[in-house]
């Protein structure tokens, strides 16, 4: 492209700021504008002040939403997980459930390397709105049961306490394994804490009659249950000492057993997130 | 009514302890953003039903990516609000694409009432001010910020209807946004 094109180009793409301001780019020239943007530090200047603009058009409309959205927002957030911040954006991995982790959880992970400048991240960035009509519809259904059972909620609310907890640990780190059909085990750990919070992917509900239970291995010693997994929620475990070099899960049968009797399905080293000493 | 300034203030730093997970902070957020939110989309979508779907969906998604607020970048409201802008406009044009083409150029013909969004205007300071405001725009300059804004066209579509080039759409769009500002300006 000449030079002479692309300063035309460039300017052709700078009258967008407005268009792009009040949503009325298409699709395509909304991700051209939104990667010239990333570059354009007078664009993105110019589309923030449009940007405040548009909001005002946008506040002048305000107008009371029915009283029991509210109620359907609020349970559905209790059972809606978190995105991680945008360092992670664009990052390999997980299109399933992530907690959302402080910076120094990730550690020496590549992820931090990734961290930008801040002004040159674009203003808007491309949600996942499908997954989250979808995390509503399953939101609303453990709403209609939550409702009901104030216990269950509580032990929601409880749970999510013990996983801010165990990230708020200046220690945390996280790491993850796979098995060889990809499904995952991921864990964040605090040594410091004796604290984990484990989770599970793509492994779908045990075959019925069963459950699947978390084992913390050590040298020379049993295996030692941290618990069973409900469904794929996360599993907090406490108490863990620094010994531990390792977590295996394996199916039991319901109730789970003193000592494993199969096979671990999935195994997960511990040395990367300060155990093992 | 609330204060504008301090339901700003007290959005940013509630979006903040979202981010964190804190599900009572999101209970007040909602409290902030809500009307505006869902103000906003059924401007843009009109259907109530399909309105309340986009509005969970927006505050649903504002919980899940609260994280991605910058607050040197914007207030919280103007982010959600965005966010919220964007959905709308989605659903609408989603649902438009679906009619048939022939409707659409009878409607265009039979000129419709470009203007209709100032004359819905109803109580409130905010909503007085902005109508204020607008009416100082010229008529091209409102209407293509209404008409895109408002109804969800994209400035191609906006061109079209109003008969003018692209370019002109488009200074009109930032000429009609940045006298919007200044008009609005101090009273934020």
């Amino acid at each position: 492209m000449s030079v002479l094109a692309r300063l035309f180009r460039r300017g052709d793409l700078h009258s967008l700021a407005a268009p792009y301001a009040l949503d009325a780019l298409e699709p395509g020239e909304r991700a051209q504008f939104e990667k010239h943007l990333k570059k354009c530090e007078r664009c993105a200047f110019e589309v923030r002040g449009l940007t405040e603009g548009a909001a005002r058009l946008a506040r002048s409309m305000a107008a009371q939403p029915p009283p029991a959205m509210r109620d359907r927002v609020l349970s559905a957030i209790r059972n809606t997980p978190q995105e991680p911040g945008p360092l992670r954006e664009r990052g390999r991995e997980t299109r399933e459930y992530t907690p959302r982790l402080p910076a120094h959880v990730w550690g020496a992970e590549p992820q931090a390397s990734r961290a930008r400048v801040p002004q040159r991240r674009p203003f808007f960035v491309p949600f996942a709105t499908a997954t989250a009509a979808a995390a509503l519809v399953v939101a609303s259904l453990f709403a209609v049961q939550a409702n009901r059972t104030q216990d269950k909620l509580d032990a929601a609310q409880a749970q999510s306490r013990e996983i801010a907890h165990v990230l708020a640990a200046p220690d945390a780190r996280a790491t993850t394994g796979a098995d060889t059909a990809g499904r995952s085990i991921g864990v964040i750990a605090s040594a410091s804490e004796g604290r984990a919070v484990v989770t599970l992917s793509g492994y779908g509900a045990p075959p019925s009659g069963r459950v699947r239970q978390l084992w913390l291995m050590r040298p020379n010693v049993q295996p030692r249950s941290l618990g069973l997994f409900k469904d794929d929620t996360p599993l907090v475990t406490t108490g863990l000492d620094k010994s531990a070099t390792s977590l295996a899960v394996t199916v039991e049968p319901d109730g789970g057993s003193p000592q494993p009797t199969t096979q671990p399905v999935v195994q997960l080293a511990l040395k990367s997130v300060g155990f093992g000493e | 009514m609330r204060s504008t300034r301090g339901g700003r203030v007290g959005a940013d730093e509630l979006l903040v302890q979202v981010a964190g997970g804190d599900q009572r902070a999101f209970e007040e957020l909602y409290g902030l953003v809500s009307g505006p939110v869902f103000g906003l989309v059924r401007r843009v979508v009109r259907d109530p039903a399909q309105s309340e779907e986009v509005s969970q969906e927006v505050l649903l998604e504002l919980w899940r990516s609260a994280a991605r607020f910058d607050p040197g970048r914007g207030s919280a409201l103007s982010w959600v609000l965005t966010l919220a802008h964007r959905r709308a406009v989605d659903r609408v044009r989603s649902a438009r694409a679906a009619v048939d083409r022939e409707q659409r150029e009878a409607r265009r013909s039979h000129n419709p009432a470009f203007d209709q969004v100032t004359e819905e205007v109803e109580a409130g300071l905010e909503r007085q001010l902005v109508r204020r405001c607008l009416d100082r725009l010229t008529a091209l300059q409102r209407q293509s910020v209404t008409l895109a804004y408002y109804d969800g066209y994209t400035y191609r579509e906006v061109a079209e209807r109003l008969s003018l080039p692209l370019g002109t759409v488009k200074t009109r769009m930032r000429d009609g946004l940045t006298r919007l500002r200044d008009c609005l300006g101090g009273a934020a």
